[in-house]
């Protein structure tokens, strides 16, 4: 087993020839991270698993043609492959309509399977034991992610007075469930 | 894993929400794809949003909801009970397997109460649980209450009273009181 290569090392070394130990490491390097930004931004946790292959392939196509001109620069090329590729994915309505009569309501619905295990009971009595206006920004939030205005219209405070109390709710639900940091 | 300047809590749960300016939002995900212990970080706020989202669509939490939010649970397919009460009103109520959330409706004047706490009480009117200082919106003619599901469906035959009550320095004052007769419709006899 080799040494972790760095970045800019694992490039040169896919840039080489034929290195399945090199590709498998940039899978499983980036594969985590692009997922999340594919969960971010298309909320749908199939279609981030679609980005992810659709980067993770025009990555190892452009390294086996030594197109990446800064080797160091791999995690910022792939950044920039994700935005491009959801840029496309959005614009590609028909795409999105087969998504759309594939996952119907599931759309919007988070990723489980790779998220870490939260004890259900425990979060329940975490959230009941927030004060009121902050347990009303926390679910409104999250169950619908309705917009600061939305929030702050039905609380009636400012959008700012919402930002603080979301921030603080989820602290306290962080420190709650024991999660460090 | 050594990140040397981790983001907080605050910022990824924000750029989770998509409400982080343009310029933070890149340079949070640059630091994204070569942080792995702050991609852990976000993974953990989406499993909190997750479970949030989770329990609100389970109905098991007693809070006072939005008109918005009732709408989406509706569009979302759940199935609400509602009862509507007028101060001093009474109502016969029941929970089936079939509902998912339990909604009580509770009219009140509320002009020019500044705070106003939710109380409920048994049946021999002593209170059980206070939620202090609910949300209420200004000019609102009426609160919105989702009971817990998870309780109200064990819950044997009993009675229930909510009272709204408008605090300020002069102390506390009744707004509407309202009596909740829970007759159990589900099988075997029910029990906190």
């Amino acid at each position: 087993m080799r040494k972790e290569l760095s970045d800019g090392e694992l490039a040169v070394q896919i840039g080489l020839g034929s290195d399945a130990e090199a590709e498998g490491e940039l899978y499983r390097r980036m594969a985590p991270r692009i997922r999340l930004y594919g969960l971010r931004h298309l909320r749908d946790e199939q279609a981030a698993e679609d980005l992810t292959q659709q980067v993770l392939m025009k990555t190892l196509e452009a390294l086996r043609a030594g197109r990446l001109q800064t080797p160091e620069k791999l995690a910022s090329f792939v950044l920039g492959t994700c935005r491009i590729s959801v840029l496309d994915l959005r614009r590609n309505t028909q795409r999105r309509e087969r998504l759309l009569e594939k996952f119907g309501a599931d759309l919007t619905a988070p990723a489980q399977a790779w998220l870490p295990p939260l004890d259900h009971d425990q979060l329940a009595r975490c959230v009941q034991s927030l004060r009121e206006r902050e347990r009303s920004v926390v679910v409104m939030t999250f169950y619908d992610e309705q917009t600061g205005a939305d929030v702050a219209s039905f609380l009636g405070i400012s959008e700012a007075n919402v930002r603080v109390i979301r921030h603080r709710a989820i602290q306290q639900l962080r420190d709650c469930m024991g999660v460090a940091g | 894993m050594n990140c040397s300047e981790p983001f907080g809590a605050a910022v990824l749960g924000d750029y989770w929400l998509g409400v982080l300016g343009g310029g933070e939002e890149e340079v949070l995900e640059e630091h994204l794809f070569g942080c792995d212990e702050c991609g852990a970080r976000l993974r953990e706020m989406i499993a909190l949003a997750d479970g949030v989202r989770n329990l609100a669509k389970e109905g098991c939490l007693r809070m006072v909801v939005s008109e918005a939010f009732l709408r989406r649970v509706e569009e979302e397919g759940l199935r609400v009970r509602q009862y509507t009460l007028p101060a001093g009103g009474e109502a016969q109520c029941t929970v089936t397997a079939d509902d998912d959330l339990l909604i009580a409706r509770l009219a009140a004047d509320m002009s020019g109460a500044r705070r106003v706490d939710l109380s409920i009480r048994d049946g021999d009117g002593v209170e059980r649980l206070r939620l202090p200082d609910i949300p209420v919106r200004a000019g609102a003619s009426s609160v919105v209450y989702q009971e817990s599901m998870t309780f109200a469906k064990a819950a044997p035959d009993n009675e229930m009273i909510m009272r709204l009550m408008a605090l300020d320095e002069a102390g506390e004052r009744l707004l509407g009181e309202y009596v909740f007769h829970h007759t159990r419709s589900l099988p075997g006899p029910g029990g906190w």
